[in-house]
């Protein structure tokens, strides 16, 4: 899998060392080829260096992070953006969302937790490109069992659950999701489940306990500790955020 | 006549009732009122005394009528010279500047002390009644009209160095006064002066020395500069420590840059106070964070935890933990020079409620304490306002519980047999809309 090329975006020059210097870009198949320092330049540089992901700062001199945003995915349109913000209030956190950011983080960035932000990315990057073909038969081996863990995350899927329903070695498959997704079995499991997690705490009634079990957790302890490392936020504190904000 | 007197002296006594129950600071404004609260009950009394006696001039000794009156008009003067006082007092205070007046003001009062005892005496005998007459009367018309002279002078003279209010409140009640003391002299029979003393006082009461006035003006300065010190961008603060955290980072300091980001954490969870009810898992977050803080600046300081899980989700007001904490610490494990254990920990009461526990191994509670506390938390309700202070954490956790989850559940204290205190917090558990 080709490396993903990041733009760095932050006014401070400190915050951009910190993501280029202490996060462990090589190990995460990712290569920091550029840095911007205000709204205008970043789009420069956007165009200029052609990255896939940007990791942006919303309150930057010249022009908003957001508007950068808006402007890029004209001519960009799957490029894929962090905002990382000091801002944690509901206002940006939704303009964001309706951008289709595929995250956000906020300050302080805890560097050792920004990996499972990449490996989001990657899997969010993954299933833009994945067809969304009915017809199974011209799916590639990685498309189907996307597909199939799609439709099974309530159930307890393992690589070895994989390789009994595809009919191919357990290590071929967690081969195939490094090559394929560049992240691990188990990342992207995580990853997809935490994603169905706050589609349904957003969009359902469903009680923290129950959203756990739907998304394949049957100790929603253990479901709460994971989406709390995942999202920052416990679960029920995410639902109310998000419905505080949108009164 | 008499029954004005005895209502006067009655509105007066109420007022210095209530105002001496107050505790005041003794500032020399207030010294000031005092001293004229007391000379206008005599004056009043005396008043009502002379009321009687004058126009009883046949069966009352003409000696002891002397004296009553000679009585009266000298606390009149003195209750005139206080008022004088007063407001110059009030002028230094608002000015900045000191009272120049004082020396003419006190030689005046002592001349007049002086006349009001030696000049002659006399009565004038009329059908509407009676009244004192003679050269003596000079004193108090004197003392009446040198002392107003000199508050209308100083008023005018600072007018507008004087807040708004507190000028009209003089003015008025100067003009009372005055007017009061021109119908006196126009009619001797009337003998109204004790009702311009009283209204002059009443005035002053109500407008400048109202116990609620004051209060609220305390309560307002307070909770002004508490303001203020809120005002201090949040995000300054995140981001600034954000940097020296990254460059900790950098310089491959990795324990510097983790607290850090523990004290950000801390930050930036507490500032969001908007909210009154929080899930214990948000009020556990923020305590680790002051925990681990802590710790890390004792390091003989341990701290567990014992959360029964399925509480995470429980609602509890917003910022309850931690004060209790940190008043553990700093009343108990302080004490033990911070070596010792805290155990927080949260179960369902066997009565379905949430029962938190902060366990400390301090120093346990000082003599009479323990009784003092449990008070104080029973009687949340009728602590006085105050804004500093030890406990004021605590009771402020108290009543917020009160408010916001009801009379049941509070905060209590109890002494563990092996030493140290734990502080119980009872709350409801609502179970979260399925």
């Amino acid at each position: 899998m080709k490396k993903l090329r990041v733009l760095l975006v932050d006014d401070e020059i400190m915050i951009r060392e910190g993501f280029k210097r202490l996060f462990d870009w090589e190990s995460h198949d990712c290569q920091v080829v550029g840095e911007a320092a205000d709204g205008k330049e970043a789009l420069t540089k956007i165009d200029s260096l052609q990255p896939d992901i940007a990791i942006m700062d919303i309150n930057i001199p010249i022009m908003n992070g957001l508007k950068v945003i808006q402007l890029a995915r004209i001519k960009h349109p799957d490029m894929a953006f962090v905002i990382v913000s000091g801002y944690d209030d509901f206002a940006y956190c939704r303009e964001a969302l309706r951008l289709q950011i595929t995250d956000y983080i906020l300050k302080p960035v805890n560097y050792e937790e920004f990996g499972t932000c990449i490996d989001n990315l990657k899997i969010a990057l993954f299933r833009r490109q994945t067809p969304r073909r009915e017809d199974a038969q011209e799916e590639r081996p990685i498309q189907a069992i996307a597909r199939y863990l799609q439709e099974h995350l309530a159930e307890d899927v393992s690589l070895s659950v994989l390789a009994e329903e595809f009919h191919l070695s357990a290590q071929y498959i967690s081969q195939l999701f490094k090559s394929e997704i560049g992240v691990n079995f188990l990342a992207y499991l995580t990853g997809i489940r935490m994603e169905r997690a706050r589609k349904l705490l957003l969009t359902t009634p469903l009680s923290v306990a129950e959203v756990s079990e739907q998304v394949g957790y049957g100790d929603y302890r253990v479901f709460t500790k994971v989406f709390k490392k995942s999202e920052g936020i416990t679960p029920s504190q995410y639902r109310r955020d998000f419905m505080d904000g949108g009164q | 006549m008499l029954r004005m007197e005895i209502a006067l002296f009655l509105v007066v006594a109420f007022v210095a009732y209530i105002y001496f129950s107050t505790e005041k600071e003794p500032t020399p404004l207030h010294r000031t009122f005092s001293l004229l609260l007391i000379a206008v009950l005599a004056n009043l009394a005396l008043d009502g005394a002379t009321v009687y006696t004058v126009n009883h001039l046949d069966t009352v000794p003409e000696l002891l009528n002397s004296i009553l009156h000679r009585l009266f008009l000298g606390t009149m003067v003195v209750v005139i010279y206080l008022f004088y006082q007063y407001i110059a007092i009030l002028v230094e205070e608002e000015t900045g500047q000191p009272r120049k007046l004082d020396l003419p003001a006190r030689i005046f009062l002592a001349v007049a002390v002086l006349g009001n005892f030696l000049l002659p005496l006399s009565y004038t005998v009329t059908p509407e009644g009676n009244y004192s007459s003679g050269p003596y009367m000079m004193v108090p018309y004197g003392a009446v009209a040198f002392y107003l002279l000199l508050c209308a002078g100083l008023l005018l003279a600072n007018r507008k160095k004087i807040h708004r209010k507190k000028r009209q409140t003089m003015g008025v009640a100067l003009l009372i006064e005055m007017v009061v003391c021109i119908l006196q002299g126009l009619n001797h029979t009337w003998l109204i002066t004790g009702m311009g003393s009283t209204l002059m006082t009443l005035s002053f009461y109500l407008t400048l020395e109202n116990p609620e006035v004051l209060r609220a003006e305390l309560v307002e300065q307070k909770l002004s500069m508490l303001h203020l010190k809120s005002q201090v961008n949040p995000h300054f603060l995140y981001n600034t420590l954000d940097t020296i955290r990254i460059q900790a980072q950098l310089d491959g300091n990795k324990k510097v840059a983790d607290l850090l980001m523990r004290l950000v954490d801390f930050f930036r969870i507490s500032v969001k106070v908007d909210r009154a009810m929080v899930t214990l898992d948000d009020e556990m977050e923020l305590l680790e964070a002051y925990m681990e803080l802590m710790c890390y600046r004792y390091p003989e300081l341990r701290c567990e935890y014992d959360i029964d899980p399925e509480l995470g989700d429980a609602q509890v007001p917003n910022f309850i933990l931690q004060p209790i904490v940190e008043n553990g610490l700093l009343h108990g494990l302080k004490n033990m020079g911070y070596r010792g254990k805290v155990t927080i920990s949260a179960a369902k009461t066997a009565a379905g409620d949430m029962e938190i526990r902060v366990r400390d191994t301090g120093s346990g509670f000082a003599e009479g304490k323990k009784a003092a506390i449990d008070a104080m938390l029973q009687d949340y309700n009728k602590q006085p306002a105050k804004l500093t202070g030890n406990s004021i954490g605590i009771l402020n956790v108290q009543k917020r519980i009160k408010l916001l989850c009801g009379r049941a559940y509070g905060l209590s204290y109890t002494e563990n047999e092996t030493g140290g205190v734990t502080a119980h917090i009872l709350l409801p558990l609502k179970e979260e809309a399925k």
